[in-house]
């Protein structure tokens, strides 16, 4: 089996009821490892991880993992997946051990000795062990997340969704979750849906930047900041100034600082004077796609 | 301002919303329905207020079981759809936020409400047939029943189910609450009405109405108030209001007092303690440790690890029910209540019966179906648990987590189902004990725990669970929680009134069967089997369903089309062969249930069986009056065989022109479905007629029979039940259970008037000429026919299996083994008149004599409780009118057990014959309580006086009363003379409950009476006060003529005319007012003692001034009162207590006019109570205000 190419997706495309399509034509190759899944809300994000953690159907287009039809195979694909969706909720009045003991039967470990070491084991690992007996309605929005995990975790799944995991974790919290997912990255695939740059910076070996249900760009985070050299510049303006410069360039991002506001704009030659080149980063990467600099059709000249 | 928002914001979600709209078109749906089921009486419009008023009622019953979700989504939504982290923490006031919701559901549901008023008004305009007339339009009934009715139970039921979703937080808690006002509502109130004996209490108890409304104020409406008659806001019906609307109120206010804008719970203090330890441990661990190891334990997949799967998901499913408030809590007060109400649950007729475990089981498992037993709740928490959790995952918004996990869909059916199982069996264990409870707390400890198990968690277990089945499927096909309760309670329904929407085969109403019975003489009989069939039949179905709701199991956010998409790509080799196989199921069972329920017997509605009066009325109606002779004599020769469900019969029939006219053609035939071989004429006759269809058959006589002379013709009847039918599966003839009569197998003489369609709408409909129901007593024709004609010299010789004990009528002349069987041989030593029976069973015999008379008693080993009773009471009885009225025709007198249940007895001519339940009879035969069963006994032995071998009364109004009247008032003679006047006191005040009892005061004269109720209820009375004013003896010589004149049957026959006539000659001119009141006239006394004033003249000599209103009134048959002056000599009596017990100082009848008047009376002791009629001689609605009790 081609090692770079373990889960494939060929031009998925959802339309929903009321007429929104969430994604259109997508189609992407993913490798062992964590990969970064970036765009803003509503850009078709939660759909697509829906469609590979086989709760959605798309319309059109094929998804296959390690061989399995995931469109056809549901219960296949499910036998090796973890999935920890955007939003979620827990049975309120179960026991954390409880919940994940039942959770663990779900996934088929029905071996109750395996099983107790297993839960046992998460619940430590992800910090709930003195909070196991405690029953999960009262757990306060990191503790679920951190529970969610555990039960993604169950069954050492070669395919873990994770779908905007860090937005309720505090910043501990947050560096300790994407250190075990990175983790886990060395021998499975991970998917990891965020609208956090960091997020995806710091970890994911690839990325995809998808803005209304379109992949803009895909790669690896290195090689998509390099393709960006050249083209960022940075001025300090006045805040009045800054619908001249609107009006003239490409504006990406803006950002204020210490009362001033820093504007970055992407032009492939020298805008002038006032604006001096930086070294992109991957949320220039990221503004640039969102704002249509760089996506399928401008991209390709680059590479 | 922000009220308003909160009001319109809220009431256009629930315009949106279909399910609205839907709960709107049921509504209307069942107003269209009622309108075309149902008929008007004759004299009554379609539009009459009676129907508007029943409509709505039941209407908004139905409103609050489908809709309690609309107040209920009102107050717990926001909490549910987490919505409530924004609106909780808006500056929203309290008051504006719980009002505003509040007052936009209760003015949604007062809208939807509306329906009711304004479909029934369409429905009369665009359901109307051309030949219907209508009232001219008036908006009055609508807007009573909008305002009285239905605007008052919105107000209480909003109230009830916003305040139960606002304290749990959960908008299906509102169910709950329609719950528990419809059905806890109705059962309280009944009961308490029960208890209380005051019909008045049901309508200020029940919220609804359904008992309170339709049940009893209703039906005491005469036919013209139908037409227009209103709902009144007065008396009970005005408390009533009052009370619900308080109470509706203050649990409202409750909720909204506890109601806070905060969710999460404060933690104790010991929780505090111990989180603060924890949240330490988190933040020292968290940068710390870095790598995640997680031991690998794989995941299995095999088949044991699935029903380890499957196990573990039951587990929590009937943990979840097992937790919920309502899970076990209200299965077990509808087990445990009714054990401490056991004496007056386990009764008939106000006498206990023995609480044997038959008894017990028969009121524990009602059918399926059975909306008025307390149990009905089995079902409806079935329904609200399965769907609970069907939808607990998304509920929980736990189903992305759950979906994507490779849990197969049909582990997650079958683990739920499984689970809901286990509450049904929990359920049954709890009934189980409730019924052992109930029994001990009677005393008595035979439990028959096998019985117990073989019904609930055989019979009863299966039916349930099929249920829960289907309601599963349907919740997962809805897939939209509201449309999911709507249809599955529709189903339930569907399955609750199959028969009156028409559908009587079971193979078409899910999870029915032919019923089955239990009774200790038959045992379950031959009702298990077709029942396990028509089982097997719904399982096969439930096999199907499953694998549809498998296969459609929510999963992932899929949309109609993906749903099918992935129905299609889960249909497995292994679906497919489950289908397959309950298809094959289905097909054989529903295959061999049909062949024996269509094609070896005959499958037959009440409309074939109307179709086939109609017919036999048509084609023969024209042999009405044709001169017949009539049967003199019988002899058969009868061969059972129990165990085979087989009888063979031979019969040879003396008929004997009793007419002045020669007879040349003989006409008979049978209703039953067994046709007549080899009709055979000792002299020569000719068959004119062989109608096999409507086994009508005529023989023309080669010579016409002449006056005076007789013809024997013989033909032979063989009976075989085979396989089982639709429904009523018991045999005539059976393993330690044959009865049957004459009627059921063997033909009759002459065109039959009694199998016309009587009903006057059916008659109607078939095209048959009106005729009265009864014909009216001054019909000088009808007059010359009687009830029963023949005078039947009868005889039989019985064979039956080695183990039985074969009964008929008359002495028995021989008994004999023959090839391992056994033969009886009876003969009547005078004629019978009419019925006669047959028994064969597993009986234990006495014998013993009264004077010449045999007396036989055969009975159940089992049933002894009433054995010595019912042969004290024929004797006494038989020695009693034997002097009264004249001498008893027989030298027989047989009682029988009968096989069924039943819990009276029913007499023939020298033969009674008792059911299963009789025999459990247990009465209090202390001075101070009623032998009920004593007089009972004494009762059938009156027929054979009145009706069966006596008296035969012309087939006109009245002939009732000469039956059973006389009858009831021998039977109450006979309990006085051997009991006293304790027990004859109870007895009186039997037949006075079912005045209180809501009905209608109009009625006929007892002269003409044409139901049941005059005929035992108020002519008992009626004879039994004139027994009292008049004198028994007289009385009694009375009827001792009318026996005499008319023992014989000859012409002219006795009516109630002749009745009164002797009457007349035996009542005192000053009395006769009293026989115009009961016999002539309805008339209805008012009659109160308002005070009692006492004065202690001397030692010894007090005054007491008595304050009494009088008033007398007939209705007539239309309903009109009409006020009568009274001069009237009733009955005044003063009592002393003592101890407890009354005695009596003064009894004596005063001359009373109409109105107030004081009477004053010199007495030698102090009394205690006293007041006018105390004996409740005369018919007055409410007797308790006769007797005025001073105080000390």
């Amino acid at each position: 089996m081609n090692q770079d190419k373990i889960l494939s997706i060929r031009n998925i495309s959802k339309t929903y009821a009321h007429g929104v399509q969430a994604l259109h034509n997508i189609s992407l190759e993913l490798p062992m490892g964590m990969y970064g899944l970036l765009g803003p809300n509503g850009a078709g994000k939660s759909t697509l991880m829906r469609t590979l953690a086989t709760l959605q159907d798309p319309d059109e287009g094929e998804i296959s993992f390690m061989g399995i039809d995931v469109i056809n195979q549901k219960e296949e694909l499910r036998k090796t997946l973890g999935y920890l969706p955007q939003e979620f909720g827990l049975y309120a009045k179960a026991k954390a051990e409880d919940l994940l003991d039942y959770f663990a039967v779900l996934k088929g470990i029905t071996n109750k000795a395996k099983r107790k070491e297993l839960t046992e084991s998460l619940l430590k690992q992800t910090n709930l062990w003195e909070k196991r007996k405690h029953k999960v309605g009262g757990f306060s929005g990191g503790m679920k997340q951190r529970f969610g995990v555990a039960i993604a975790l169950l069954g050492n799944p070669k395919l873990l969704i994770v779908d905007e995991p860090t937005a309720g974790l505090d910043p501990a919290e947050r560096v300790r979750f994407l250190n075990l997912l990175s983790e886990l990255g060395e021998n499975s695939v991970v998917i990891l849906s965020t609208h956090i740059v960091e997020d995806v910076s710091e970890l994911c070996t690839k990325m995809a930047i998808i803005n209304e249900g379109e992949i803009l760009s895909e790669g690896e985070p290195i090689e998509l900041v390099n393709n960006l050299h050249g083209r960022i510049w940075r001025s300090i303006i006045q805040k009045n100034a800054f619908d001249t410069i609107t009006n003239q360039h490409s504006v990406i991002s803006t950002r204020l600082l210490s009362g001033k506001t820093v504007v970055h704009i992407y032009s492939e030659a020298n805008p002038g004077s006032n604006f001096e080149m930086v070294t992109p980063d991957l949320e220039d990467v990221y503004f640039s796609a969102i704002n249509g600099h760089i996506g399928k059709a401008s991209l390709n000249p680059a590479l | 301002m922000i009220f308003l928002k909160i009001f319109t914001t809220e009431l256009s979600y629930h315009f949106r919303q279909i399910i609205t709209w839907i709960y709107l078109v049921a509504l209307l749906a069942f107003i269209f329905i009622m309108k075309s089921v149902i008929t008007t009486g004759d004299g009554v419009y379609i539009n009459n207020s009676f129907h508007i008023t029943a409509v709505s009622v039941i209407g908004g019953m139905i409103w609050l079981v489908i809709s309690a979700n609309i107040a209920g989504g009102s107050a717990a939504r926001d909490a549910e759809t987490r919505m409530h982290l924004l609106t909780f923490t808006t500056p929203v006031e309290k008051r504006f936020y719980l009002g505003g919701k509040f007052f936009a559901a209760l003015f949604m549901n007062a809208l939807l409400i509306l329906t009711l008023p304004i479909g029934i008004l369409l429905s009369f305009y665009l359901l109307k047939s051309a030949d219907s007339e209508l009232l001219p339009f008036s908006v009055l009934p609508y807007l009573n029943v909008y305002f009285l009715i239905l605007l008052p139970l919105v107000i209480i039921a909003t109230a009830f189910q916003f305040a139960l979703s606002l304290i749990t937080q959960r908008s299906l808690m509102s169910y709950f609450a329609s719950f528990l006002l419809a059905f806890l509502g109705q059962i309280l109130a009944i009961a308490t009405a029960r208890l209380f004996n005051n019909w008045d209490l049901v309508k200020l108890l029940d919220p609804v109405g359904i008992s309170g409304i339709v049940g009893n104020e209703l039906q005491t409406w005469t036919l013209l108030e139908k037409n227009t008659r209103l709902i009144r806001l007065e008396g009970m019906f005005l408390w009533n209001r009052m009370l619900w609307i308080c109470l509706a109120g203050g649990i409202f206010m409750l909720s909204y007092y506890r109601f806070q804008f905060a969710t999460i719970k404060r933690p104790t203090w010991f929780e505090f303690r111990k989180k603060i330890s924890v949240s330490s441990v988190i933040h020292s661990g968290i940068i710390s440790t870095s790598a995640i190891k997680v031991p690998t334990a794989t995941p299995d997949f095999s088949l044991t690890s699935k029903f380890l799967q499957t196990l573990k998901i039951a587990k929590a499913s009937f943990n979840r029910i097992a937790r919920n408030l309502f899970g076990f809590s209200l299965v077990a007060l509808a087990a445990i209540v009714p054990a401490f109400f056991g004496k007056n649950i386990l009764s008939n007729f106000g006498i206990p019966v023995l609480p044997t475990t038959p008894q017990v089981v028969d009121f524990l498992s009602p059918p399926l179906g059975s909306i008025d037993s307390p149990y009905v709740i089995i079902p409806l928490l079935i329904l609200f648990f399965t769907g609970d959790l069907i939808w607990r995952d998304r509920d929980a918004n736990s189903n992305d987590l759950i979906d994507a996990t490779p849990i197969s869909n049909w582990i997650l059916f079958l683990g739920k189902f499984l689970g809901i199982i286990w509450v049904i069996f929990a359920w049954m264990l709890i009934l189980m004990l409730g019924g052992s409870f109930m029994q001990i707390a009677l005393d008595y400890y035979h439990f028959q725990i096998g019985l117990y198990l073989k019904v609930l968690f055989g019979i009863q277990l299966v039916n349930y669970v099929l249920f829960a089945l289907l309601s599963m499927f349907i919740h997962i096909l809805a897939n939209n929680k509201s449309l999911g309760y709507l249809c599955v309670l529709l189903a339930f329904i569907l399955i609750s009134f199959h028969d009156a929407l028409g559908v009587h085969h079971h193979l078409l109403v899910f999870a029915s069967d032919p019923g089955w019975e239990y009774s200790d003489m038959r045992g379950f009989g031959n009702t298990i089997f077709p029942w396990l069939c028509f089982k097997i039949y719904w399982a096969a179905w439930a096999v199907l369903l499953a694998v549809v709701a498998i296969l459609f199991w929510p999963r992932g956010r899929l949309n109609f089309k993906d749903r099918i998409q992935l129905a299609k790509r889960q249909f497995s080799k292994a679906i497919l062969k489950i289908s397959i196989i309950g298809m094959c199921l289905l097909l054989l069972s529903a295959g061999f249930i049909f062949y024996n329920t269509n094609m070896l017997n005959k499958y037959v509605t009440q409309e074939d069986i109307l179709n086939h009066k109609a017919e036999y009325e048509l084609k023969y109606g024209k042999y009405r009056n044709t001169l017949q002779p009539q049967l003199s004599g019988t002899d058969l020769q009868i061969e059972l065989y129990p165990e085979k469900r087989k009888a063979d019969i031979k019969a040879t029939y003396t008929l004997t022109n009793k007419d002045s006219v020669e007879i040349d053609s003989i006409h008979f035939g049978s209703f039953s479905e067994f046709e007549l071989q080899n009709v055979e004429f000792e002299k020569s006759a000719k068959a004119v007629i062989e109608d096999r269809e409507l086994n009508y058959y005529v023989f023309q006589l080669k010579h016409a029979l002449r006056p005076g002379d007789s013809i024997k013709f013989s033909f032979e009847v063989h009976y075989k039940s085979v396989g089982f039918q639709n429904s009523n599966n018991r045999s005539l003839v059976e393993k330690n259970a044959t009865h049957f009569t004459n009627l059921d197998l063997l033909p009759l003489t002459g065109y039959q008037p009694n199998y016309e369609i009587k009903d006057f709408q059916s008659r109607k409909e078939h095209q048959l000429p009106y005729r009265p129901e009864l014909p009216s007593l001054y019909d000088e024709r009808a007059r010359r026919k009687p009830i029963l004609a023949d005078q039947n010299n009868f005889k039989v010789t019985l064979g039956t299996s080695k183990n039985e004990v074969a009964v008929a009528p008359g002495n028995l002349k021989k008994t004999w083994e023959k090839g391992g069987r056994n033969y009886f041989q009876f003969e009547t030593d005078a004629p019978l008149r009419g019925e006669y029976s047959i028994f064969s069973g597993d009986y234990e015999v006495i014998k013993t004599k009264w004077k010449e008379v045999d007396i036989r008693l055969y009975y159940d080993p089992r049933h002894t409780l009433n054995i010595d009773r019912m042969i004290k009471s024929t004797k006494s009885a038989l020695e009693f009118y034997t002097k009264e009225f004249g001498p008893y025709p027989y030298g027989h007198f047989t009682i029988v057990e009968s096989p069924d249940n039943g819990n009276g007895m029913h007499s023939e001519a020298s033969m009674v014959d008792f059911g299963g339940q009789f025999a459990l009879l247990n009465p209090d035969v202390t001075p101070e309580g009623f032998n009920l069963p004593y007089y009972i006994m004494a009762h059938e032995v009156g027929h054979q006086w009145w009706g069966g071998a006596g008296v035969t009364p012309a087939y006109v109004e009245g002939a009732g009363v000469l039956v059973e009247g006389l009858s009831v008032f021998s039977g109450m003679q006979v309990l006085e003379k051997d009991y006293g006047k304790g027990h004859l006191e109870k007895y009186i005040d039997y037949l006075h409950a079912d005045y209180a009892l809501p009905h209608s005061l109009a009625s006929p004269s007892l002269l003409q009476a044409d139901e049941p109720f005059l005929y035992y209820r108020k002519a008992g009375i009626a004879m039994h006060t004139l027994q009292e004013y008049v004198g028994q003896d007289k009385v009694n010589s009375a009827l001792s003529q009318i026996l005499q004149k008319h023992r014989n049957g000859d012409l002219p026959l006795v009516t109630t005319l002749d009745l009164y006539k002797e009457l007349e000659t035996v009542t005192p001119d000053s009395l006769n007012y009293l026989l115009n009141d009961f016999f002539l006239t309805n008339t209805y006394w008012r009659l109160k003692t308002e005070k009692v004033e006492i004065e202690e003249l001397d030692t010894d000599k007090w005054k007491v001034i008595l304050k009494i209103d009088a008033e007398k009134f007939t209705v007539d048959e239309e309903g009109s009162e009409k006020n009568i002056p009274m001069q009237d000599w009733i009955e005044i009596g003063l009592y002393q207590e003592k101890n407890e017990t009354p005695s009596e100082i003064y009894l004596k009848n005063h001359f009373i006019t109409s109105g107030k008047q004081n009477i004053e009376i010199i007495v030698d002791k102090k009394p205690s109570f006293g007041g006018i009629d105390p004996r409740s001689l005369l018919i007055d609605i409410r007797v308790d205000d006769n007797l005025y009790f001073l105080e000390d």
